[in-house]
């Protein structure tokens, strides 16, 4: 065990590949709906909309204040336990509810002080104009609080892509996934895990890449 | 916002799903894929003691086959909940277990053994181990051999998902506990420093598990027939061969 066992390590690279979109699928999906339900919870709780700011504020203490994998077990081990009928969620379906409510919870604080640092000023002239709470929240407020969030969101993503190493435990075989299962046939326990932490590497600074991209596209209302 | 949501939808959009391909009533049999020899991946390929055994018993039965791995603590639960129909994992018959399942007819006789890093002369058997740190397999029958036993209280048991060997090479553990021929096999075949401690200390037999539904019994009459059928014609033996150098289905 002294030498890497290159060869090894190179054929791994192609099978492990093969992993990375189902990875992708999960944290892409994932973020996507977090990202509604994270929208909706903020501008709920910025606009104070009777009872469901009060559900939100539960949602988001409880989803942030569990771990992930124990909502992912929840989900998937525990639900059909009650609902014999909710077996028919399945692993990647349990994963991505799982990302999709934890990310959430987090996300929608992060937009909501985005949202809140919007200065006042600009909230009262678009009502003064008349528009609509609505029309406010979409043309004003958001546009700007978008740019304030987004590394923050980038983060959250990046974080949801390493997260989904979760799902091997409700059986998805991921790209965390598969290398354990190689590894644990081979033995050569560094070789395969080194693989697999460039691969996740690897995305993660192709994504920073179009987190720069977003940022410069972002800012070209404010470049003066 | 909008192109914030856009670029998200692009990405998502760039992986569609999977198809999912429709089969008629396959036998879903779980594994944890990380179980040297039993069930373990090289390639991609899942191979192993259990997977050769499972794949004459679909041929036998005429069944197709969908294996789903996932960590071993996981299988149970899935085993439950009907997202599989049996566990192909070198299951040991235990009363706890019993309570909760029906079992076919055992496949494999083997023992629990005590395995050691190489040059620990510490250890020499199970007796040794108090006042040690133990892996076992999270959920595994040997995590409930090693409580059973009077010392428990003086044994650091520590569960593991996988990897109990390699921390055990390393030095993190003292002992692991696990079953023989699986122990001998990871010894002979594998680059990693472990000597076998003793003898074994208790027998084990294992066999399927399957849900107590009228479902799971007529399954369960369905693979101890093929069981029987594949005993009787060599098939048992000749796999057992090919992978452990003895028979271990036979008691």
């Amino acid at each position: 065990m002294d030498v890497l066992n290159v060869d090894y390590m190179l054929g791994l690279v192609p099978v492990l590949l093969r992993y990375l979109p189902l990875t992708l699928q999960l944290a892409g999906i994932g973020m996507a709906l977090a990202l509604i339900l994270a929208c909706l919870f903020a501008v709920v709780r910025v606009l104070r909309i009777p009872v469901l700011n009060q559900l939100t504020i539960l949602f988001i203490s409880f989803f942030r204040g569990t771990p992930l994998l124990v909502q992912l077990f929840l989900f998937y081990y525990g639900l059909p336990q009650l609902v014999s009928a909710l077996t028919v969620i399945d692993g990647i379906t349990a994963t991505i509810m799982g990302l999709t409510m934890h990310f959430s919870a987090y996300m929608a604080e992060s937009i909501r002080a985005a949202i809140v640092g919007v200065d006042r000023s600009q909230t009262e002239a678009a009502l003064s104009i008349g528009m609509t709470n609505g029309q406010l929240m979409r043309r004003i407020v958001l546009p700007q609080a978008t740019r304030v969030a987004l590394p923050t969101l980038m983060n959250y993503f990046i974080d949801m892509i390493k997260a989904t190493s979760l799902a091997f435990t409700l059986g998805v075989t991921e790209l965390m996934g598969a290398t354990q299962k190689e590894a644990s046939g081979s033995f050569l326990y560094f070789e395969a895990f080194i693989v697999a932490a460039i691969i996740y590497w690897i995305v993660v600074e192709l994504l920073s890449k179009v987190q720069h991209y977003l940022e410069i596209r972002l800012n070209k209302a404010y470049s003066r | 916002m909008k192109t914030l949501l856009a670029t998200m939808l692009m990405i998502v959009s760039l992986f569609a799903s999977a198809p999912l391909l429709a089969q008629d009533n396959p036998l879903r049999v779980g594994m944890s894929g990380q179980y040297f020899p039993f069930t373990f991946v090289e390639q991609d390929q899942l191979k192993g003691f259990d997977v050769d055994i499972m794949n004459a018993l679909a041929k036998e039965m005429g069944r197709e086959i969908k294996y789903e791995t996932a960590n071993f603590s996981g299988l149970f639960g899935m085993l439950e909940s009907g997202r599989i129909d049996t566990v192909a994992n070198q299951i040991t018959i235990t009363e706890e277990r019993q309570k909760a399942y029906i079992f076919s007819d055992p496949y494999v006789y083997d023992g629990a053994q005590v395995v050691v890093k190489k040059g620990n002369t510490e250890i020499q058997g199970v007796e040794d181990l108090k006042g040690k740190t133990v892996a076992v397999n999270l959920g595994s029958n040997f995590e409930d051999l090693l409580r059973e036993l009077p010392y428990a209280d003086e044994i650091d048991i520590k569960t593991y998902d996988s990897n109990l060997e390699r921390d055990t090479a390393l030095g993190r553990v003292d002992a692991f506990v696990m079953d023989r021929v699986s122990a001998s096999q990871i010894i002979k075949e594998k680059p990693l420093p472990l000597a076998l401690a003793g003898p074994t200390f208790s027998q084990i037999t294992n066999a399927y598990p399957f849900r107590d539904t009228e479902a799971g019994r007529a399954l369960r009459d369905e693979v101890n027939q093929a069981l029987a059928t594949l005993r009787d014609n060599g098939t048992l033996a000749s796999i057992s061969e090919k992978w452990f150098g003895t028979d271990i289905t036979q008691p």
